[in-house]
């Protein structure tokens, strides 16, 4: 049982595990999840600038993109890379406090504001 | 009458066949390989299908749920094994569903997260402590129909019915085919996870059926899981039509509530949102029955709904004790949906251990007489425990391979 106990955990540091140095393929994928988060975004802020969402779905889930947005930009400005990526790294976190910001801006944007976000979204998570 | 009753027990199980792990799971399958995986909802449904209409007639005719016949059938020590993989799997379930519910809660209200999470679990210790055991399906199962927007947001996103029919067909269009089959391993978990066949056979007991119900099991078992498979292709169909085309990887309810929102705006939004928050909260209390359920029967103590809270003493205060274990495990901040995709994968590990007492039990001429399985349900059954117990050995190291779904 208690064999059964360590390996759970283990299996559970494992695979839950996201931190250390920073490799091509983990910032590729941080890239791609952050630039999700700001088509989401947008898509969001078109829903608001069409009237079609309420006050209080827009400020949470807007503030819920935007916090975790916010943690892969303290992530990847901080985290240690492999040689030859760090400066890109930095520009994806510099990008990630950009998006993080929009997204705040939207959590309490009126419709006005939501269309001028996002096309600023769009552009900056590169949307088809 | 009779027809009205099983059309209230089908409603109730439409309503109440998603959970927390279908919608991430569903939602986020579409999202990464479209229609494709579509087929395996398909396999899930089927297996829940003929496992439900096995511990159901075992109840009927046998008046034992699955933890009964479990410690009688397989020993002492199996027995333990079994029932402590469920309850480990079952508080996961039951803390991510809580968490679920306070999310929707909070999407609904904008009120603080933490408070949300005290409302849930004492709305839920109330009603359990309150309400009876049918208006609780019900309740929960017709608010759960809400989820339907989701079959409507499909077809207003015009997705290409081409590719969803050709996901009906097992293929694997991808480079990333580990993906593939960690998504397909927690589909199938999704569908299958045990709380549910433990709580459909406790259901039982509770309803008193005997062997002159056995058509209204088959009814709700085949209809009723069936037509809830539907819901779950509403919302790959969803994730795929909307998240796909848009490089969007779903991760928050909240996005699973845009799949309805984008297509049918503010009241697909609403309805989505009422939908999620009623099958979560009805997934909440099959989940906390479920754990008591299982410990009661294992430890030959009263146990039941249709007893009064202080009749089975025991059982109350193990539900009792459950909920404030979730309480704790929610309250430490944990992502409920980071948390699901846990429950979900280790709950597939279980899978063998809840599966095969049944399939012994079923088949048991001595235990079920002529009501024992007939040769279909046994090469079904059997078949679907090798596919089981292939998924539950391929769960654990495809959820390190992929960084739980990441990469």
């Amino acid at each position: 049982m208690r064999l059964a106990a360590y390996l759970l955990l283990a299996t559970i540091l494992l695979a839950g595990c996201n931190g250390g140095t920073v490799d091509l393929h983990a910032l590729s994928n941080d890239s791609a999840s952050i630039d999700s988060l700001a088509c989401e975004g947008a898509l969001l802020a078109n829903e608001v600038a069409d009237g079609d969402s309420l006050g209080p779905f827009t400020r949470v889930h807007a503030g819920e993109l935007g916090t975790r947005a916010s943690n892969f930009e303290d992530a990847l400005s901080e985290r240690p890379t492999t040689p030859g990526i760090e400066r890109a790294t930095r520009r994806e976190a510099e990008k990630a406090g950009r998006i993080a910001a929009l997204l705040d801006q939207l959590a309490t944007a009126d419709s006005e504001d939501a269309a001028r976000l996002k096309s600023r979204l769009e552009r900056e998570g590169d949307c088809p | 009458m009779k027809i009205f009753q099983i059309a209230l027990g089908i409603l109730a199980a439409i309503g109440g066949f998603v959970d927390i792990g279908d919608l991430v799971f569903n939602v986020a399958a579409g999202a990464a390989f479209g229609y494709q995986l579509l087929w395996v909802v398909v396999v899930g449904v089927v297996g829940i299908i003929v496992y439900s209409e096995m511990c159901g007639r075992v109840a009927a005719v046998s008046e034992k749920a699955v933890f009964d016949a479990v410690r009688e059938r397989v020993g002492f020590g199996a027995g333990l094994t079994t029932l402590i993989a469920a309850q480990v799997v079952n508080l996961m379930t039951l803390a991510a569903e809580v968490g679920g519910v306070a999310i929707c809660l909070r999407l609904l209200s904008g009120l603080p997260y933490r408070w949300l999470i005290l409302a849930a679990i004492v709305a839920l210790g109330l009603i359990v402590w309150v309400v009876s055991f049918d208006w609780i399906e019900r309740i929960f199962g017709y608010g759960g129909l809400c989820l339907l927007v989701f079959a409507v947001a499909a077809v207003k996103l015009h997705p290409d019915w081409g590719d969803v029919a050709h996901g009906f067909v097992p293929h694997v269009d991808t480079s990333d085919t580990l993906l593939y089959c960690y998504f397909a391993v927690g589909l199938l978990g999704a569908a299958m996870t045990p709380y549910e066949v433990y709580f459909y056979s406790s259901g039982a007991i509770e309803e008193g059926w005997g062997p002159k119900d056995l058509g209204i099991n088959r009814a709700n078992a085949l209809i009723g899981y069936g037509l809830g498979g539907f819901l779950s292709f509403a919302l790959m169909i969803t994730g795929g039509a909307l998240f796909l085309g848009q490089e969007i990887e779903p991760e928050l309810l909240g996005s699973i509530a845009m799949g309805a929102q984008v297509p049918l705006g503010q009241v697909g939004l609403v309805l989505a949102l009422i939908g999620i928050l009623f099958a979560v909260g009805g997934a909440s209390i099959d989940t906390l029955f479920s754990g008591a359920y299982n410990l009661a029967q294992f430890m030959g103590w009263e146990w039941g709904r249709y007893r009064s809270n202080a009749g089975a003493p025991r059982f109350t205060l193990t539900w009792l004790v459950l909920l404030v274990l979730a309480l704790g495990i929610v309250m430490t901040g944990i992502d409920p949906v980071m948390l699901t995709e846990y429950a979900v994968i280790f709950s597939v590990v279980a899978l063998p251990l809840t599966y095969l007492p049944i399939l012994l039990v079923a088949n048991d001429k001595a235990y079920m007489g002529r009501y024992a399985n007939g040769r279909l349900a046994n090469v079904l059954g059997a078949t679907y425990f090798v596919i089981i117990l292939a998924v539950s050995l391929s769960a654990i190291p495809l959820m390190i391979l992929t960084n739980v779904g990441q990469s």
